[in-house]
């Protein structure tokens, strides 16, 4: 009872967290994606571009680049706007404006795999095989599985002007290119001197460093196992060493299709019936890039 | 201040209707269609299938197919199992078992745009033109986003799912007993030929105005809104044919051409001209 009459005051004091539940303004823009794709290095991406004069770090980004999963509603509100706000809700229509943001799943999933540990969200003894079915199965986020986040947004939002398909692989490949064409999107003017400038700030490195110093203010990374670093790898393709090939086969035969579609090259000869056949099929081909 | 205080006491205690995050139970069924797709007609359809000793009507029909809009999350949380939910949302990886009702989108916008004006959400003046525009648009008086945009995010990634059926609201109209079928083995109720003619004879155009003239008082989406209009208009497929504008029937099949072909909602426009989303 208590706790019911302490969210109910918080509510009304525009306090609870709000989740999916505050208002979306029309000139809002989303940074989205599926968990473990990049996102936290495209706010600061974002945030070193847009605040050149602040020292963008763990322990600032929910101010400068906010989550509504972590931040309460009274303060989303009075933010200034036009906002843009870090989201990992598979598709939402209230959305007017977004940079989707997708990696390939094969390195979500071991990403994904040492945040859960890091997190304690799964024991230490549950294997990476283990972990690999239940991710395919959309059981490990609350978000649902990196197939249906992805293809949810592709199909409701391709050619539209407003929805910019972003490849994890492809900011990686050419940082300032890809960041650049993203300031645009988002109508910032940025020199390429500034943009180039906001890459270094937000490389790797300097993430690993800011991480050790501030982790403990970070929403993500507090109060986890700080012998499991949040920026890891930072890499693309670091399943080919760590994932074991059967594993590579159940992820590439249950979302093959939407993995050609989106450039993420197959490995094994599985065939990708899975989600193969009828309808999804001619849908999502070649419709993507 | 003490407004939200009450709206929070309401959420605290549950009293709130919960909407598209209402409370999934793994055995749920979710009636999911865009709005004015023939939803509450198949709500009737079902309800008469399963629930016959019950008759439905507008005064029940929320309890027998709830609406998590109408009903409180306390409420829908107290409803036997498994539960059959209508909504209108589009994708939501929570809901796992689906009937999923399309339907004609030059029928869909005419059906909204006689909706809206009943429901004073649009003046009676408002050209249908502008209407259309709107509705492709996605600036429409609900939030269920533009009817691409419903439609695909769950074709696309449900559409192969066993536990997903695709239901046409046209065959529904001119098979109705194929369809109930379909259901019916969708939902695993034993139903012969019998059960599903009276569940669609008690569903029937005719008996739902009759129904809405006694009852469109009590109903979530009939009370308060002009009653010169009625709720159960046509109640058939291919009315935009005579009635929308050449110009609106060319800018829906430019917007959605290829999901409508998909579904076998075939263009008037040349192919040519179709520009591929």
């Amino acid at each position: 009872m208590f706790g019911q009459f302490k969210y109910a005051v918080k509510y009304a004091l525009g306090l609870d967290r709000a989740g999916r539940h505050f208002a979306v303004f029309p000139d809002d823009t989303f940074l989205v994606s599926y968990p473990k794709s990049g996102n936290t290095w495209v706010r600061f991406l974002l945030a070193n571009l847009i605040y050149p004069n602040e020292t963008v770090g763990f322990a600032n980004i929910n101010r400068l680049l906010p989550a509504p999963g972590v931040s309460s509603k009274r303060f989303l509100r009075n933010l200034p706007r036009p906002r843009i706000l870090k989201s990992h809700e598979p598709f939402d229509a209230r959305f007017r404006k977004v940079i989707y943001l997708v990696r390939d799943p094969r390195d979500v999933a071991i990403s994904e795999y040492h945040f859960d540990l890091k997190k304690r969200y799964i024991d230490q003894d549950v294997s990476l095989e283990e972990f690999v079915k239940r991710f395919i199965a959309g059981e490990t986020s609350s978000y649902g599985s990196w197939w249906e986040h992805a293809a949810s947004w592709i199909a409701a939002r391709r050619g539209n002007p407003a929805f910019r398909l972003v490849r994890y692989e492809d900011l990686l490949a050419d940082s300032v290119g890809e960041a650049g064409k993203i300031a645009e999107f988002l109508g910032i003017q940025a020199e390429q001197e500034l943009v180039k400038t906001a890459v270094e700030r937000s490389s790797a490195d300097r993430m690993r460093m800011l991480e050790k110093s501030q982790a403990h203010l970070f929403s993500s990374t507090k109060d986890t196992r700080q012998d499991i670093p949040f920026v890891r790898a930072a890499k693309a393709g670091g399943w080919k060493s760590s994932l074991p090939e059967p594993l590579v086969e159940k992820i590439e035969s249950a979302w093959g299709l939407l993995m050609v579609s989106l450039g993420y090259e197959l490995s094994s000869q599985s065939t990708v019936e899975a989600t193969g056949s009828g309808v999804v099929e001619s849908l999502l081909n070649n419709a993507i890039r | 201040m003490l407004r939200h205080l009450i709206a929070g006491t309401r959420r605290a205690l549950g009293l709130h209707s919960p909407g598209r995050n209402l409370d999934v139970w793994p055995d749920d069924v979710f009636l999911i269609s865009y709005p004015k797709s023939g939803n509450t007609w198949t709500r009737f359809l079902i309800a008469n299938l399963l629930y016959p000793h019950k008759h439905p009507d507008f005064a029940n029909i929320n309890e027998l197919v709830p609406d998590p809009e109408a009903l409180s999350a306390r409420h829908l949380k107290q409803l036997p199992r498994p539960r059959i939910i209508k909504s209108h949302q589009y994708f939501h990886h929570r809901y796992q078992r689906i009937i999923c009702v399309v339907r004609d989108p030059r029928d869909v916008v005419l059906s909204e745009y006689h909706f809206d004006i009943k429901r004073r959400a649009i003046s009676e003046d408002h050209s249908i033109q502008s209407f259309v525009a709107g509705f492709i648009q996605g600036k429409v008086s609900h939030p269920y986003g533009t009817w691409g945009e419903n439609v695909a995010s769950w074709l696309y990634t449900r559409g192969n799912d066993p536990q997903f059926l695709l239901v046409r609201y046209e065959d529904l109209q001119s098979n109705g007993m194929r369809e109930m079928r379909r259901i019916a083995g969708f939902l695993d109720i034993p139903a012969d030929e019998n059960q599903i003619g009276l569940a669609i004879q008690h569903s029937s155009a005719d008996r739902m105005r009759e129904l809405e003239k006694k009852q469109g008082h009590l109903w979530s989406s009939t009370r308060q809104t002009r009653q010169d209009k009625p709720f159960v208009r046509r109640a058939k497929a291919g009315g935009w044919k005579q009635e929308l504008p050449e110009i609106c029937v060319a800018e829906i099949e430019s917007a959605w051409g290829g999901l409508m072909r998909k579904l076998g909602y075939e263009s008037t426009i040349s192919l040519a001209k179709v520009s591929l989303e």
